[in-house]
């Protein structure tokens, strides 16, 4: 049986620490966005929920800068899988895309480099998202540097934070309904970012077939088992 | 209980600020013992602004006119809102509507998040750092609950503000502002009949709601637009997860087969998997 390594452990760990960063603040967010929760839940736990958002937000902003700065080939490896030239196959793929995701069974998918069109789109807003996400809750956090709550800053912050969490929380459940491998198609993606990091000859193919065949014929990636 | 409100003639108001102590002192709050902690205000207001320790003030907007001066005063206090944008707000439904239209603050409940501050359209609430707590007129509920009228009302010397029933306070409103009329103060007007959704104080402004600092026609903005987000992100949660699910549905029993590479004939081969 073959294999291609796809993840670093340091990607996988960058991953990990993001997922549980991610998740503590949807849990913990969600509780200030729903008034019944909160309510339910007691102030103690709200003010604590408050201070786990904080820490975790922390970590989700610092985790990603500092991994650029400890491994820049991953960043420019992130910056290349958002910004490349899409081909027809990659145009193909995003037009299928949606039939494919109602419809799994019955529609056959163009072959992909290294990253899919789809998901480099998706990664696009998603980073886009998680900047100003991370932007605006610093005008939550510290509202005495950005005019008082009571500016038009801090009132657009309290906006825009919710309504980014909405979009990356529905983002979210798609990402972890095909990553995770929930998506019949999909099954077994999710060892690539919590196992080992890699993938089968098979699986490999399916998903990424010009990037399978490149790595299989070079070799440097390939471990026989 | 009916709704109750509290009215304010600014045309009788002399600005004898015994209102404002009347709030301090049956609602036991402290005032700076030392006066170089009071900010200069350039007139005859005093203190500059509400406070966690100052739920009343009466404003100053003095004019100066050709023969003398105008005093425009004006009550600046907690409205009590029928659709209160602070209430709405509350991440924690710390803030909530009493019976009698009295919007008020459960500071056991309240974690300081300051959105409410954020919110109000008439910049009321205020936040106390040391006890991450938000304060605000409360429209003395534990007097007007046991058939009183609040503290300030209560002292006030020349009936410029008086409470209860609502409908009641409206009727003498309009009395007034026809006397007002009559007079010669021909741009007088009711404040708080329809405003957002019909206010707890009822304001007589003789000169005008603008020269009193009034604010015509105010609005929500963006916490209503804000609350919108939140059936919003339900219905967007719940349509990825139909969808998703529906997904799952039509996709569970597909197998697409083993894939393998032949580098050698650059060939794909598909195995159907029984
Ligand atoms: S005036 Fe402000 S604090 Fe008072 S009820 Fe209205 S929105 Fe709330
Ligand atoms: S500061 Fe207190 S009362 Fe105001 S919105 Fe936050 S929790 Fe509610
Ligand atoms: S109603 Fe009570 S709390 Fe409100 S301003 Fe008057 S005295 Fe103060």
């Amino acid at each position: 049986m073959r294999y291609i390594q796809r993840h670093s452990a340091f990607a996988r760990g960058l991953h990990w620490i993001h997922t549980i960063a991610c998740l503590s603040l949807f849990a913990t967010g969600l509780i200030l966005f729903i008034p019944s929760v909160a309510a339910a839940v007691g102030t103690a736990t709200v003010q604590g929920a408050r201070m786990v958002h904080r820490v975790m937000a922390v970590i989700f902003i610092v985790a990603p800068i500092v991994s650029m700065i400890i491994s820049p080939k991953g960043f420019v490896h992130l910056w290349n899988s958002l910004f490349f030239k899409w081909d027809a196959d990659d145009k193909e793929f995003m037009k299928k895309f949606f039939p494919y995701l109602l419809f799994g069974a019955k529609q056959h998918m163009p072959p992909q480099k290294i990253n899919k069109s789809g998901q480099g789109a998706v990664d696009g807003v998603l980073i886009f998202a998680s900047v100003f996400i991370s932007l605006t809750g610093v005008v939550l956090w510290w509202p005495e540097f950005f005019g008082g709550p009571t500016s038009g800053l801090f009132q657009w912050s309290l906006v825009l934070h919710s309504g980014l969490m909405i979009l990356i929380g529905v983002i979210m459940l798609a990402h972890i309904y095909l990553g995770a491998g929930i998506f019949q198609p999909y099954k077994g993606s999710g060892k690539l970012m919590f196992g080992n990091g890699r993938v089968t000859e098979s699986d490999a193919l399916y998903h990424w077939g010009h990037w399978a065949k490149d790595e299989l014929k070079k070799g440097d990636n390939v471990i026989v088992e | 209980m009916a709704e109750t409100a509290i009215m304010y003639d600014s045309s009788k108001c002399t600005a004898c600020k015994g209102c404002q102590v009347a709030c301090k002192q049956w609602n036991q709050l402290p005032s700076p013992l030392s006066s170089e902690l009071f900010e200069y205000t350039e007139s005859f207001q005093a203190p500059r602004d509400l406070g966690s320790n100052t739920w009343l003030i009466i404003n100053f907007s003095e004019e100066d006119k050709e023969i003398g001066i105008d005093w425009n005063f004006m009550r600046n206090s907690c409205f009590h809102c029928t659709d209160a944008a602070c209430e709405m707000a509350c991440p924690v439904g710390a803030i909530s509507h009493k019976d009698n239209g009295a919007v008020v603050i459960d500071q056991d409940k309240c974690i300081g998040c300051r959105y409410c501050v954020a919110s109000c359209p008439f910049d009321v609430p205020r936040w106390d750092e040391a006890k991450n707590k938000t304060f605000k007129c409360w429209q003395c509920f534990d007097r007007t609950s046991a058939g009183r009228a609040p503290a300030c009302v209560s002292t006030c010397p020349t009936d410029a503000l008086q409470f209860g029933d609502r409908a009641e306070m409206l009727g003498l409103a309009r009395e007034r502002v026809s006397e007002l009329k009559a007079a010669g103060f021909d741009k007088a007007e009711i404040y708080g009949e329809d405003e957002l959704g019909g206010l707890h104080t009822i304001v007589v402004a003789h000169r005008g709601l603008e020269a009193h600092g009034l604010i015509r026609d105010p609005k929500i903005g963006l916490t209503d637009f804000w609350q919108f987000l939140k059936p919003l992100g339900a219905i967007g949660a719940g349509a990825t997860v139909l969808g998703l699910g529906f997904s799952y549905f039509m996709a569970r029993d597909y197998d697409r087969g083993e894939y393998s590479y032949d580098e050698a004939t650059d060939t794909v081969s598909v195995k159907e998997v029984e």
